[in-house]
């Protein structure tokens, strides 16, 4: 699904990453764990196609081919999506309408009917319904005047609604009490499947008790320095980074 | 200095027999005041930013009756059909296309000054409103009779045409009586080369009375389009503005709010989209006479290519305003580099125990917010449309009658597509 290969990138001339290592398959969950500075963010922000960061050496493969020169919405449609740490906030821009906008490009771009806003209604309901949420989100404008917790669940909503196949979930569990945390937590579970991978970037190890990882990963200084199984996260919390750190 | 233009003008137009020569000593005291004050230019504060040279280097002249008369003009090409309409072609009343709804007297700015025995106060706040009152046509006049409430839009529909450097200079009194109200359209359209709109609205509005007010400048990009607009309110008076202003190489609106009796209410806003090199400005003045009052100020505008503009707004609370809640924002979204917008909110307090504030901002759209759209698959003109529409809903959502929503939003979203690239 997912293969970077020895990547380096970073902002101007500061390196960043240096020399990142991934491998993901088609339904395997992987987790990244690491400090804030340590690159977590700049590794999102560059498989979804940020503007802004240089790559050095490496490469990005998705589905067998190298992404690093599609612009962001050519890898949305490629089925590539990021669950957004700080989801932004549009005042004036009808949640609906913005989700219906997205499924809609997605459709046309495989070649499919675009959805009328009865259609798109139908079934944006039954998904409310699958993440306990109320019709309210659909009149707001998107984000505004979210708590943090509707804002990630928000980010879920999208999510399920445009079905990709490999899901970033950067810093999901940021800012959640344990309720919110939980129900994003299955929504996600729920959503595993054989044909969908998914990379879970986080500071804590607590998301993962209830989203079980194949792999964790530990990213320091733009590296990972270790990769193991669920146990590692465990391992690291009762530890710390400073464990790994030489 | 005043262009040589305006003074064979002005012989012209006291010569015209079919305007009463009642009207005269009150057009020559502007003529005169105009002569020594001479057209506005950027070393005055209030124009530095709007530069008025092209008046200089043109050549207008006042509209003939023949410049009025027209065969197989289609007011259905405007849009807004279920309205009553008043329109004035190049100037000129057209009777036989305007329809007045029952309550309201119309009458000419001449016959309205009349019935006032020529004592009617003249606007003098800017040369304009003396270039106004000198050249004023005849124009039309309204009033709302005493607990009318018209609910049917009345428009008044500017239409600019032909390729004669016109001058037009229309003089609209509007009066609502005690506990009337009125849904007012001043619609600005046409195809003209060449042309100057010098108009002043005077508008008085009693106890209780209401009045919305939407004016939609759509002229072509060669035009000049000038507005002046004076507002009195009196005591639980209600007034709300919301122009849309889309056309013209360069329009200014000069509106002057006096709140002066208790609890009224003003509310103004709004929507500015340029292009080109179009120059777009708005100078807004609430000024609170007496306590307990409130007004806003709400104007956005979107700017692209090397259009500019300006938002000059300004709240005043004179002593004894006291208990005033008075609102001011200014929110520009800059499309291109080249693009500038000057924005000056100002706030003037003569006296304690009021609310007051203000806020203005003025940028790019935020790259974080269009990649957000785009990480979910939306395309970057698409993006920038979602963005700008969403800038732009608080504004739409204001007008109260569904047909200007509707005729507004459709030009809105045509103009989105044409320049998102």
């Amino acid at each position: 699904m997912l293969d970077i290969k020895n990547l380096h990138a970073g902002v101007d001339d500061k390196e960043i990453l240096k020399g990142l290592n991934l491998y993901i398959k088609p339904g395997e969950m992987h987790a990244v764990m690491g400090r804030n500075g340590s690159g977590k963010s700049t590794l999102s922000n560059i498989i979804t196609g940020k503007d802004g960061y240089n790559i050095s050496k490496g490469d990005i493969i998705y589905e067998n081919k190298s992404i690093i020169d599609l612009s962001p919405e050519e890898r949305a449609l490629a089925g590539i999506f990021m669950s957004f740490q700080y989801p932004v906030v549009m005042p004036g821009v009808n949640n609906t309408y913005f989700l219906k906008a997205a499924l809609n490009a997605k459709l046309k771009n495989s070649g499919k009917k675009e959805l009328d806003a009865a259609e798109f209604l139908k079934i944006v309901k039954k998904k409310l319904i699958e993440l306990d949420m109320d019709t309210s989100y659909l009149k707001r404008s998107v984000n505004e005047g979210f708590s943090g917790g509707e804002k990630k669940r928000n980010e879920i909503l999208q999510m399920i609604t445009l079905e990709p196949k490999l899901v970033i979930m950067d810093e999901t569990d940021s800012g959640l009490d344990i309720d919110a945390l939980k129900i994003i937590a299955t929504g996600i579970n729920k959503y595993r499947s054989s044909g969908r991978s998914f990379l879970v970037i986080t500071h804590y190890q607590r998301l993962l008790k209830y989203i079980e990882p194949d792999v964790v990963h530990v990213l320091i200084d733009g590296k990972f320095v270790r990769s193991g199984g669920k146990d590692l996260a465990l391992e690291l919390e009762e530890k710390g980074y400073r464990w790994l750190e030489s | 200095m005043i262009p040589s233009y305006l003074q064979s003008e002005f012989k012209k137009i006291i010569s015209r027999e079919y305007f009463s020569e009642k009207a005269h000593p009150i057009r020559k005291k502007a003529y005169n005041d105009l002569m020594k004050k001479g057209l506005p230019n950027k070393k005055l504060e209030d124009w530095r930013f709007t530069d008025l040279s092209t008046l200089n280097k043109s050549n207008f002249r006042i509209s003939e009756i023949q410049d009025g008369t027209k065969k197989n003009i289609d007011i259905t090409n405007y849009g807004l059909e279920s309205f009553y309409t008043i329109v004035i072609y190049n100037g000129h009343f057209l009777k036989k296309l305007s329809s007045i709804p029952q309550g309201i007297k119309l009458l000419s700015n001449l016959d309205y000054m009349e019935n006032n025995d020529w004592n009617t106060t003249q606007p003098e706040k800017s040369s304009f409103d003396l270039l106004n009152t000198a050249f004023m046509d005849s124009g039309v006049s309204l009033i709302v009779k005493k607990e009318t409430n018209i609910e049917i839009p009345l428009r008044i529909l500017f239409i600019c045409s032909g390729k004669e450097e016109l001058m037009i200079s229309p003089r609209i009194h509007i009066d609502l009586e005690a506990s009337s109200s009125l849904n007012l359209v001043e619609q600005h359209v046409g195809n003209s080369d060449k042309y100057l709109f010098n108009g002043s609205f005077i508008i008085n509005i009693a106890e209780n009375a209401k009045l919305d007010h939407v004016r939609i400048q759509n002229n072509s990009q060669k035009t000049i389009n000038i507005g002046n607009l004076h507002i009195q309110q009196k005591a639980n008076s209600n007034y709300s503005f919301i122009q849309f202003a889309f056309g013209s190489k360069l329009s200014r609106i000069n509106l002057y709010a006096d709140l002066i009796g208790e609890n009224a209410n003003c509310a103004l806003n709004g929507l500015t989209l340029s292009n080109n090199s179009q120059h777009l400005d708005a100078h807004i003045i609430t000024n609170h006479h007496a306590p307990h009052c409130t007004s806003s100020q709400n104007f956005k505008s979107i700017l692209k290519n090397k259009s500019s503009g300006v938002f000059n707004g300004r709240s005043i609370v004179q002593n004894g305003a006291e208990k005033t809640d008075s609102s001011q924002s200014n929110k520009n979204i800059l499309l291109s580099k080249e693009a500038t917008m000057n924005s000056i909110p100002q706030l003037e307090i003569y006296t304690d125990d009021v609310k007051c504030s203000h806020g203005s901002s003025t940028g790019a759209l935020e790259s974080d917010a269009l990649f957000y759209i785009r990480s979910r698959g939306i395309d970057p003109i698409s993006a920038i449309s979602l963005l700008v529409g969403g800038f732009a809903s608080e504004i739409f959502e204001k007008i109260k009658n569904s047909d200007i929503r509707k005729y507004v939003t459709q030009y809105f979203d045509r103009w989105i597509k044409n320049n998102s690239q």
